[in-house]
């Protein structure tokens, strides 16, 4: 069972199409990566099954009910229970890691003691329980990475978004941090889609690679497929 | 409460508080006798006299604003892109008149160049006679509302050029040198900031009655406010009124339609990346320094060194605050309402402007912007128009309506700000919240009001000053036995002892130039977000 189903959704900011007839099954566990060049319309994608942005048409649906159809969202970024790593990581800096975390739990009316609880075990196993009460601001690059993994993941969403989530770091950094996420997907079993221009990034991340460009859906097969298809073809990422 | 919801009551507020008076104006000014008419219109018209008073406005208005741009945005560059010396003092110093009722300044200048003032005493009082005749006039005014208005091209020729990359001057700098990277790169990239600045001091100049009236100096919003305070001619006086509105609208329709999108555009480049200063050098540095100061002590130090020389007996201020200490608690009183109302309905209004949360956001700028812009007796008469009647006597006969009155004209001023604000904290802040399935007042109250925290403080510490330094609606609105501490000066301005006015004005200088201070902190280097 499909737990995301995006069909054939377009958006247009002005007169540019961002993405056109773009389509996607996402199923319970999966891993897939969204490789493209900048502007190819791959953040726009994540941003639509969000709910942070509507589709001008088709629709998306999200355990076979339709979350959002043309020109309206049916159901708020909030309601739909999606969890998402944000580019530039979106730390709230005026609150510590442990209010970082403890947010989206209150609005969800958790109970104090069973927050604290998951908040510790998620710290846990990111590593970052003896951060509990620091700002973001004293954290290093890392460490603020995997705050905000630990954040979206405390919230225990069935599909986390990642929006070229490390991008920012050092190649050494950036492999290390991924391991650790991919391990994180293997315990907790959430599907995974996973943006990034980087096709290594790609290769390492997704199970099922999807190419875009131009806002469409240029290629898409398996991470043994798509390394022959770059092998033959001198595509852009 | 949803966010469509609470942003809908916020622009139907605005609509009640600010439009509808000027609305309810408008058509009492077509009604004479209960039938439509254009009677006070024809008469205004075909009085050469209203011509006359149009065409000082006019020359009023455009010789201040041109001295103001062609001091203001030098300086601005000076004070903002340079290693000039004391440069945050001189900004403080510069932008005080800005803060304090323009009157007080022309009082100052009375003071020091009047027939009695302090200038007779020391060269006599034939001197005094020919400077105290250049004052009352069209230079006066010139002067004193050159020195009041100054501060607004400075400090948003300041703002703007921390909007310009320093990549792009960098760039420039390779192949030519400062003076000429400022010519060719940064102030045409500011310059529609600064003509925005320009149209505002314009608007105005245009609307200030307190110091033309002051100085003798005929203008139109003082035949306005005459009609309707000595005459009770309220139709002439609406009449007189909507010329000045129809200007401001006309000015802003201007604004709107060439400058609007270009101060969208300017945002402050990213925090952490280095400034590039201008190197004066030892001798630019002491040469600029030199005549910065010079201008200083003349338009603003000495001034204000006068009213305190005028009032140097403690006994002067005791009977001040004897006679009009009860104004002075209620002035900080209702500008302290007044300031907290007009943050909530900023943050708000900024937040609708700057998210375009709802298909009007642009109607409600332009309306924000153009109620600040729009001369106090304009507002004043339009919040008489629509209050006062039996059944908003609850209203009308209380303190309320002047808050009414600072809500109308000031709402621009810290919707402003809080865009501004707003438009530096990343969308993801927001979208992250909302992601982690906060609803919008949680993500509102526990996110963007924290992050916009000195935003929303220096919203409600401008929004007090000029609550405080408020003449022109209160003037026209406050019920009897509640006027505030501006008005009482200003009507023992006729015949009070200017010792004693000397004394209040100091005294509201301090009561205004207090939260000044405060600004400063608030304003102070912070971490970036």
């Amino acid at each position: 069972m499909n737990i995301i189903e995006v069909q054939s959704v377009s958006k247009v900011y002005g007169d540019r199409a961002a993405v056109s007839g773009f389509s996607l099954n996402v199923a319970q566990g999966e891993r897939i990566a969204l490789l493209g060049p900048s502007g190819c319309g791959k953040t726009t994608v994540l941003r639509l099954l969000a709910g942070l942005a509507v589709p001008d048409s088709g629709r998306i649906l999200i355990d076979g009910a339709a979350v959002a159809t043309e020109g309206r969202n049916l159901r708020e970024p909030e309601e739909r229970n999606l969890g998402m790593v944000f580019q530039d990581l979106a730390l709230w800096p005026h609150l510590t890691v442990r209010g970082n975390l403890e947010f989206g739990l209150k609005a969800r009316r958790v109970p104090a003691g069973e927050r604290r609880h998951k908040v510790r075990k998620m710290l846990e196993r990111v590593r970052m329980a003896p951060y509990l009460n620091a700002k973001p601001a004293t954290l290093s690059g890392g460490q603020q990475q995997r705050v905000a993994l630990a954040r979206a993941l405390v919230l225990e969403p069935r599909v986390l978004l990642m929006d070229e989530p490390l991008s920012s770091l050092d190649i050494e950094l950036n492999v290390r941090l991924r391991r650790e996420i991919l391990k994180l997907q293997g315990a907790l079993g959430f599907a995974l889609l996973y943006v990034t221009h980087d096709r290594e990034e790609a290769f390492d991340m997704g199970v099922r690679v999807i190419v875009m460009s131009g806002g469409r859906m240029a290629w898409a097969g398996s991470v043994e497929d798509a390394r022959d298809y770059f092998a033959t073809t001198s595509p852009t990422p | 409460m949803g966010r469509r919801i609470v942003l809908w009551i916020v622009v139907a507020v605005l609509a009640a508080v600010g439009l509808a008076p000027i609305l309810i104006m408008l058509a009492k000014s077509v009604i004479v006798d209960g039938w439509l008419s254009l009677e006070f219109y024809s008469r205004l018209a075909s009085s050469p006299r209203q011509w006359t008073l149009l065409g000082n406005s006019l020359i009023l208005a455009a010789l201040t604003t041109l001295l103001t741009a062609v001091v203001g945005l030098p300086l601005g560059v000076l004070l903002g892109k340079t290693d000039l010396p004391f440069r945050r003092g001189f900004a403080t110093l510069f932008s005080i008149p800005l803060v304090l009722p323009a009157y007080v300044t022309a009082v100052s200048w009375f003071d020091l160049l009047g027939r009695d003032g302090l200038l007779a005493r020391i060269a006599g009082a034939a001197a005094a006679r020919e400077t105290s005749n250049w004052l009352f006039g069209l230079p006066g005014c010139v002067l004193v509302l050159f020195s009041t208005f100054l501060p607004i091209v400075m400090l948003l020729t300041m703002v703007y050029l921390t909007t310009v990359s320093p990549r792009l001057e960098e760039a420039a700098r390779l192949v030519g040198g400062w003076p000429r990277t400022l010519r060719g790169v940064t102030i045409p990239l500011i310059l529609p900031g600064v003509l925005l600045a320009v149209l505002l001091v314009f608007l105005l100049t245009l609307g200030e009655f307190g110091v033309p009236s002051f100085l003798r100096y005929d203008v139109f919003p003082v035949e306005s406010f005459i009609q309707f305070s000595a005459f009770y001619n309220f139709g002439a006086a609406t009449a007189a009124a909507i010329p000045l509105a129809l200007i401001t609208l006309g000015v802003l329709v201007v604004e709107r339609i060439f400058l609007r999108e270009k101060t969208y555009q300017l945002r402050p480049a990213p925090q952490g990346v280095g400034r590039p200063s201008i190197e004066l050098g030892p001798a630019g540095r002491w040469g600029f320094f030199a005549a910065v100061a010079v201008l200083c002590l003349v338009i603003v130090v000495a001034p204000l060194l006068v009213l305190v020389i005028q009032s140097t007996s403690p006994s002067v201020y005791l009977d001040a605050l004897a006679r009009a200490g009860d104004s002075l608690l209620r002035s900080v009183a209702f500008a302290a309402l007044g300031a907290t109302l007009l943050t909530v309905l900023g943050v708000l209004t900024g937040y609708l402007i700057h998210t375009r949360a709802l298909s009007c956001w642009r109607v409600v700028d332009s309306l924000t912007i153009f109620l600040f812009a729009l001369p106090s007796t304009v507002i004043g008469i339009g919040l008489v128009s629509l209050w006062n009647r039996p059944a908003t006597n609850f209203i009308y006969a209380t303190p309320l309506i002047i808050v009414l009155g600072y809500v109308a004209q000031y709402t621009g001023l810290t919707s402003r700000i809080m865009v501004s604000t707003l438009g530096q904290i990343p969308p993801s802040m927001e979208e992250a919240a909302q992601m982690a399935g906060g609803r919008w007042f949680r993500r509102f109250s526990l996110i963007i009001a924290p992050l916009a925290g000195r935003g929303v403080a220096a919203a409600w510490l401008v929004a007090y000053i000029f609550c405080l330094r408020d003449v022109g609606i209160t003037m026209m609105v406050y019920p009897p036995g509640m006027e505030t501490f501006p008005v009482r000066i200003f009507t023992l301005m006729a015949n009070g002892r200017p010792s004693l006015i000397a004394a209040m004005c100091v005294i509201l200088v301090a009561a205004t130039v207090i939260p000044l201070t405060l600004l400063r902190f608030v304003f102070r280097p912070a971490r970036p977000v």
